[in-house]
C-alpha cells in the first residue's frame, strides 16, 4: 500500500482550494485512501492509497487532478498538451532479450526547486519500486537536457567495455564493477542475472546517460536545483507499463507548468512517439449500472458522473484517460460512477431471501469433545498452527511424521505446520514451571500431515496432565471418560513410541481403526523440556472419530 | 454528663467484651485450644513450640488465626548474627596474617618480595596486614634498593601478646552482635571491614504479644469445649450434634485460591462470532491449510504478476511443491486472466503460467475458500456462506503481527442483488458487532471485487473503526467458476475486534502460553 508525502500548501494550490486536513481526508476517500499524518511545523501531509492498480494517484499532482474532478472544478479527460519534439532515441536490437522497451519525453521551461525535485523523485520511486516491481517492469531516469546530444542510443554492451562515473561515485567504473561495488548495483544486480550484455543509454557524443535499470551517470544524470529542461525516460520489460509510467510522469510535470515535448523511439522495424496517448474506449451497458449499483440514472446523469470521474463520454462509449491502465471491464467504470454518485447516497436494501444458517457438521462433535475436557478439569489452550521440527521431533525423541515446511520463513520458531499437538502442550508446560501445580491442559485444533504428494488436515484433541501423581491410570481414566461420553467403545494395544515410557503407552483402537494413543512421557523427554513432574498425555484424531460416528 | 449514663456505658462495654469473648471461644480451632494454655508462659514462638509439643507449622497457623481474631499480635525481630567467613576460618586456625608477618620479622628485616613469598597472601590481604601493623607502629617500611620491612620496638612488644582480634576469632560462632563484650565489639569492627573474615547474617525471630482480648482469653478455661468440629458421617448418623454447639469458623479467613478451567478466551470469542453468522442465516465453509496459488489467488483473478505474490508476502512450502487441479477449470481461469474469457473484459493481457498456478502455499487469506465453494456442485443459490479459518502471512512477529491469524469472511449469492444489498449487509454487521447504526461505507480496493467498499462503524468504546471490507466479485472471477449470478463478498476484521473485546494490547496474547493469565483472566 503506497504512502506518499507532500506539503498541504502544495495540494491546496494544485487543487485550487484551501483544503483543511479534514477536507483532505474526506477527499482521500475518493482515492481509496486516507490521511495518515500531518506535521504542522513542516506542513507535510502523508497519505496512503489502497489501490495498487492506480499509480497516477501516487503523486500530489494525480491526487489534485482527482480532487478537482470531485469538487467540480474540471471534468472529462484532463488536458495534456504535447508539442512535437525533435528528439530521437534509437533502440539497438541488442536490448531485445534483456530489457526491450524504452519510452521517453522532454519537459522544459520550469525551474526545478528543492520541493519539486523531491516530488519528482517520490513519483519516480513509487512508479519504479512499487508499480514497476522493484525496477523489473519499470525503471525511470531523469537527466539534464542541456548536456545531451541527440539522438540517444539505447543498446546492450559488454559488461567490461564501457567506463563512466556513476551517480554518488567519483571514479570511472565498468558496468560489471558497478554491479559489484555500487550500492545500487548490489541492490538491483539480480535484475540482470544471466545477461551477457548490460543495457546502456548513451548520447551521440558517446557520453553515457545511464546504466538502466541500475544507475544514472554523474555527468548527465544528476538534476540540479535551478535546472529548467529535463529528459525523462523509462525502460522495462513491459511496453504498456513504461508507456503508462511516462504518461503519468508527463501529466504531473505538465500540471507543474512544464512544456512537454514528444520523443521519437526508433526500433529496427517500427517507430513510436511517446508520451503515447492510448485513447482506449470501453462501452457501458446502461442497465449494468442499475444491476451493479442499484441506482437509476438518466443519460445526462450518467454522462455527468462519467465526466466527473475524469473520463470522456460519447454515445455510450467511455474514453479512458492515458494515465489509467486499470480499466479491464465496464464494472471498473461503473465503480467510479458509484463513487462519484456517492456511496453514502446509494440506497441500502435488506437481504431478500431466507437462508438457514449452519455450522460445519464436525463442529458439534468438536465442541462436545472440548466440553468433556473442560469438565474433566483441563484448561483449554489455542496456539499457533506453526511450529518447528526441533519441538515436534527432536525434543520429543521421535522421527519426522511427514511435515509441511515453509520455504522461506521469518522465524525458525514458526517454520513448519504442526503435525501433532502433544509437543505444543509440552512447550506450554515448560514455560509455566513457576505456576502452581497441578497443571492440566488440552488443545483441540488442526494439524497437517504430509503423505507423499498429499497434505491432510486433521482436527485433533490432545491433553497433558502434569503433577506429582500424573500417571497412566489418570490418563486412561480421561481417555475413557472422553470416548465413552462420545459414544465409542475402544481397545488399547501396547505400543512403544519414543516420547513415551515403554510398557506405559499404547494405541487406541475404535472399530478397527487406530485413532490415537496415550501414555506417560519418558523422563528423557521431560528433561528436554526441563520438567520436574511426571506428564501423562493422550492425543486423538477427531476427524477420523467423527467419520466413524457418522457410520 | 449523667453519672448513671456513664455507669451504663461501663456495664454495656463490659457486656460487649464478654459477648466478644464468648464468640471467640466458640470459634476456636482445636489447634488454638491446644496452644492457649502456653501463651502466658512465653513470648517467643520458639519456646512456644517446645512447651506445646506441637509442630511449628501448627503453632504458626494457630497463632495466625488468633491474630485474625485479634487475640494476639505476632511480632518479628531481626537479629544480626555474625559468623566466620572463608578467610576468618583460615585465620582462626593458622593465625592472623599480621601475626605471621611479625613472627617472620623477628629474625631481621625482609624485602617485600621475600615477605610475599613466605606468607602466600593475596595482594589485598598483604596490604591490609601491612596497614594494620603500621597503624600500630609495629613495623617500618622503607624504600631502599627494594621495599624493605623491619620490626620496631612496639612490634617486638606485640610478639608475646595476644591481639584483641586474635582473641575474638577464638570465640564461639555464630554469635549475635548484641551479645558482644565492648572489647569484642572493637575487634569486630576492625575485622568486619576486611575481606571474607566475618559474615553477617540477618536472623528473623518470631514472637507474639497478647492483646487485651487475648489476656482475657488465657484466663478462661477453653480447653474443655464440648463443641462439634468436623461434621463426620458418624456425627450425622448418630446425631452427635444434638444439644451441642458448633465450633464457629473465622468466616473471613483467607483460603487458598481455586482456579477453574475455562474455555480459551480467543476461541470463545470466535465461537461467539460463528454463532452470530449462523443466526444471520450463513452456512459455514472450510478449506485446506495447504492451498495452491490457483485457489488462493488465480481463481480470484489476481494476476500472477501482482505485487503481493512474492516469497516475502506468502509462505511457499517445500514439499509437496505442486497440488492437483481440475484441468478444465484451470483453463477457464487462464483464459480469464489472458483475455477476459468472454466477460466483456480484456483480461490482464499476459501469458498465464499453468505450472505456477499449481504451486502450493499456506493459505494467505480466507477468501481462498470462496472460489472452491462457488465452483462446487453443492453451491446453493440463493445462499449465504461464511468461514472462520487460520491464515498465514510472511510477517515479522511483534505486538501487532503474527505469522498465523484468523480471518472471517464469506459471500452472499442471489440473483438480482447489488451494491444496495451490500450496504444493507454491512449495516447489519455494524449492528451485530458494534451495536451501532452509525456507519460509513467508503470506496476501497480489493483485487477480486468491483465495486469494492469498506465499512467504517462507530464502536461505542473505540470510535470509528474499520470493521469490514466488501465488494461484488468480478465477472472475470465468477464466470470461469461457472457462476453468472451476482455475488457479494465480505470479510470482517475479527482479530482486531477480539483484541478490543478481550482488552488485549499484544496480539500474541490471543494464543498465549501463560497459564497464570488463563487462570486469572476475567470471563465477562
Amino acid at each position: 500500500m503506497p504512502t506518499i508525502t507532500f506539503a498541504l500548501k502544495d495540494i491546496q494550490e494544485l487543487t485550487g482550494k484551501k483544503l483543511s486536513i479534514e477536507d483532505l481526508n474526506e477527499l482521500m476517500g475518493y482515492a481509496k485512501g486516507a490521511v495518515e499524518g500531518y506535521d504542522k511545523e513542516s506542513d507535510q501531509v502523508s497519505v496512503s492509497v489502497d489501490d495498487t492498480n492506480l499509480p497516477y494517484l501516487w503523486s500530489a499532482e494525480g491526487l489534485a487532478r482527482l480532487f478537482r474532478q470531485v469538487l467540480g472544478y474540471s471534468k472529462g479527460i484532463a488536458p495534456l498538451k504535447i508539442h512535437k519534439g525533435e528528439y530521437q532515441v534509437i533502440v539497438d536490437e541488442s536490448v531485445s532479450k534483456i530489457r526491450p522497451y524504452i519510452a521517453s519525453f522532454v519537459a522544459r521551461g520550469k525551474k526545478v526547486s528543492e520541493y519539486l525535485l523531491k516530488q519528482m523523485i517520490q513519483l519516480q520511486e513509487k512508479l519504479s519500486e512499487g508499480y514497476g516491481r522493484r525496477r523489473e517492469k519499470i525503471a525511470i531516469g531523469v537527466y539534464r537536457l542541456g548536456h545531451i546530444s541527440f539522438p540517444v542510443t539505447y543498446k546492450a554492451t559488454h559488461p567490461e567495455s564501457v567506463r563512466f562515473v556513476p551517480l554518488d561515485f567519483r571514479k570511472e567504473m565498468t558496468q560489471q564493477e558497478i554491479l559489484e561495488e555500487h550500492p545500487k548495483g548490489i541492490e538491483y544486480a539480480s535484475l540482470l542475472a544471466g545477461a551477457k550484455k548490460y543495457p546502456l543509454l548513451m548520447d551521440d557524443k558517446r557520453v553515457v546517460l545511464s546504466f538502466p535499470p541500475i544507475i544514472n551517470s554523474a555527468a548527465t544524470g544528476k538534476v540540479e536545483l535551478g535546472d529548467q529542461d529535463l529528459f525523462i525516460e523509462a525502460t522495462g520489460t513491459d511496453q504498456d507499463s513504461i508507456l503508462l509510467a511516462m504518461n503519468i510522469f508527463a501529466y504531473a510535470l505538465y500540471e507543474r507548468g512544464f512544456t512537454i515535448y514528444s520523443v521519437d523511439i526508433r526500433y529496427k522495424t517500427k517507430k513510436i512517439t511517446t508520451p503515447r496517448m492510448f485513447e482506449e474506449k470501453i462501452k457501458i451497458r446502461r442497465e449494468a449500472i442499475h444491476e451493479l449499483l442499484g441506482i437509476e440514472c438518466s443519460d445526462a446523469e450518467v454522462k455527468r458522473l462519467i465526466e466527473k470521474a475524469g473520463y470522456g463520454y460519447h454515445a455510450g462509449s467511455v474514453l479512458i484517460p492515458a494515465y489509467r491502465k486499470d480499466i479491464l471491464h465496464q464494472n471498473d467504470v461503473i465503480e467510479d460512477i458509484g463513487i462519484m454518485y456517492g456511496y453514502d447516497k446509494i440506497p441500502e436494501y435488506p437481504m431478500r431471501s431466507f437462508t438457514i444458517g449452519e455450522q460445519l457438521p464436525i463442529h458439534n462433535f468438536l465442541d462436545a469433545a472440548r466440553e468433556i475436557m473442560l469438565g474433566l478439569g483441563f484448561q483449554e489452550m489455542m496456539t499457533s498452527l506453526l511450529s518447528n521440527k526441533k519441538t515436534l521431533y527432536d525434543r520429543m525423541h521421535v522421527k519426522d511424521l511427514g511435515t509441511v515446511e515453509i520455504q522461506q520463513y521469518t522465524s525458525e520458531t514458526f517454520s513448519v505446520v504442526r503435525t501433532w499437538l502433544i509437543p505444543i502442550l509440552m512447550d506450554i508446560l515448560s514455560k509455566n514451571k513457576h505456576i502452581e501445580y497441578p497443571q492440566q491442559i488440552f488443545e483441540q485444533g488442526l494439524v497437517t500431515v504430509r503423505k507423499g504428494d498429499e497434505t491432510l488436515d486433521y482436527e485433533r484433541i490432545a491433553a497433558a496432565s502434569c503433577h506429582e501423581r500424573a500417571d497412566y491410570t489418570t490418563v486412561k481414566q480421561n481417555v475413557d471418560a472422553l470416548l465413552s461420553s462420545l459414544g465409542f467403545a475402544y481397545e488399547i494395544e501396547a505400543y512403544e513410541y519414543g516420547s513415551l515410557i515403554p510398557g506405559r503407552s499404547g494405541l487406541i483402537w475404535v472399530n478397527g481403526k487406530c485413532i490415537g494413543f496415550l501414555g506417560e512421557i519418558h523422563p528423557a523427554v521431560l528433561e528436554e523440556f526441563g520438567l520436574e513432574f511426571p506428564v501423562a498425555v493422550f492425543e486423538l484424531n477427531l476427524t477420523e472419530l467423527f467419520e466413524l460416528a457418522k457410520k | 454528663m449523667l453519672p448513671d449514663f456513664s455507669l451504663f456505658t461501663i456495664v454495656w462495654g463490659f457486656k460487649v467484651a464478654e459477648k466478644a469473648l464468648k464468640q471467640l471461644i466458640n470459634s476456636l480451632h482445636p489447634l488454638e485450644r491446644k496452644l492457649i494454655p502456653y501463651l502466658e508462659q512465653t513470648s517467643s514462638v520458639e519456646s512456644l513450640i517446645q512447651l506445646s509439643q506441637m509442630k511449628d507449622v501448627e503453632v504458626m497457623r494457630a497463632l495466625q488465626w488468633l491474630q485474625n481474631k485479634k487475640a494476639v499480635k505476632i511480632t518479628e525481630t531481626v537479629k544480626e548474627i555474625i559468623a566466620l567467613g572463608s578467610n576468618g576460618k583460615l585465620y582462626a586456625e593458622k593465625g592472623l596474617p599480621e601475626r605471621r608477618l611479625l613472627d617472620l620479622l623477628k629474625s631481621g628485616p625482609l624485602t617485600l618480595t621475600q615477605v610475599t613469598k613466605s606468607l602466600n597472601l593475596s595482594k589485598d590481604e598483604l596490604n591490609i596486614c601491612l596497614g594494620v601493623l603500621r597503624k600500630k607502629a609495629a613495623i617500618l617500611i622503607t624504600k631502599e634498593k627494594e621495599i624493605t620491612v623491619r620490626i620496631l620496638d612496639q612490634g617486638k612488644q606485640l610478639l608475646g601478646k595476644e591481639m584483641l582480634e586474635e582473641r575474638f576469632l577464638k570465640r564461639e560462632f555464630p554469635a549475635p552482635v548484641e551479645d558482644l563484650e565492648p572489647e569484642e565489639k572493637f575487634a569486630f569492627q576492625s575485622l568486619v571491614k576486611r575481606k571474607n573474615i566475618l559474615r553477617s547474617i540477618e536472623q528473623k525471630k518470631k514472637g507474639f504479644e497478647l492483646t487485651e482480648l487475648g489476656k482475657l482469653l488465657v484466663k478462661e478455661k477453653v480447653v474443655s469445649g464440648d463443641f462439634i468440629d468436623m461434621i463426620t458421617p458418624k456425627v450425622i448418623r448418630e446425631r452427635l450434634w444434638k444439644g451441642k454447639e458448633f465450633r464457629r469458623y473465622d468466616i473471613k479467613i483467607n483460603v487458598p485460591k481455586a482456579y477453574p478451567v475455562r474455555k480459551q478466551h480467543y476461541r470463545k470469542f470466535l465461537e461467539h462470532v460463528r454463532t452470530k453468522f449462523i443466526a444471520l442465516g450463513f452456512k459455514e465453509m472450510s478449506g485446506p491449510i495447504v492451498e495452491t496459488e490457483f485457489w488462493n489467488m488465480d481463481a480470484l483473478f489476481m494476476p500472477q504478476f501482482h505485487s503481493a505474490r512474492s516469497i516475502h508476502d506468502v509462505y511457499y512450502i517445500k514439499e509437496p511443491e505442486y497440488g492437483k487441479l481440475d484441468r478444465a477449470l484451470v483453463d477457464r481461469v487462464k483464459k480469464a486472466h489472458e483475455n477476459g474469457f468472454g466477460t466483456g473484459s480484456k483480461g490482464w493481457q499476459y501469458v498465464f503460467d499453468v505450472k505456477r498456478t499449481h504451486r502450493n502455499i499456506l493459505r494467505s487469506h480466507d477468501t481462498s475458500i470462496s472460489p472452491r465453494v462457488l465452483s462446487s456442485k453443492d453451491l446453493q443459490i440463493p445462499g449465504k456462506y461464511f468461514q472462520t479459518v487460520r491464515c498465514f502471512r510472511y510477517d515479522v512477529i511483534d505486538a501487532t503481527h503474527l505469522p498465523d491469524f484468523n480471518q472471517t469472511g464469506g459471500f452472499v449469492i442471489e440473483p438480482g442483488i447489488n451494491f444496495g444489498h451490500l450496504k444493507g449487509l454491512l449495516k447489519l454487521f455494524a449492528e451485530e458487532f458494534c451495536q451501532t447504526d452509525q456507519v460509513r461505507v467508503k470506496p476501497a480496493y480489493f483485487p477480486f471485487t468491483e465495486p469494492s467498499a469498506q465499512l467504517m462503524a462507530k464502536h461505542p468504546d473505540l470510535g470509528w473503526i474499520e470493521l469490514a471490507g466488501s465488494g461484488i466479485f468480478r465477472p472475470e472471477m465468477c464466470k470461469p467458476l461457472g457462476v453468472d449470478v451476482p455475488v457479494i463478498a465480505w470479510g470482517v476484521g475479527v482479530e482486531r475486534l477480539a483484541m478490543f473485546t478481550l482488552g488485549l494490547k499484544d496480539i500474541r496474547d490471543l494464543f498465549t502460553h501463560d497459564l497464570e493469565y488463563m487462570r486469572k483472566i476475567r470471563v465477562i
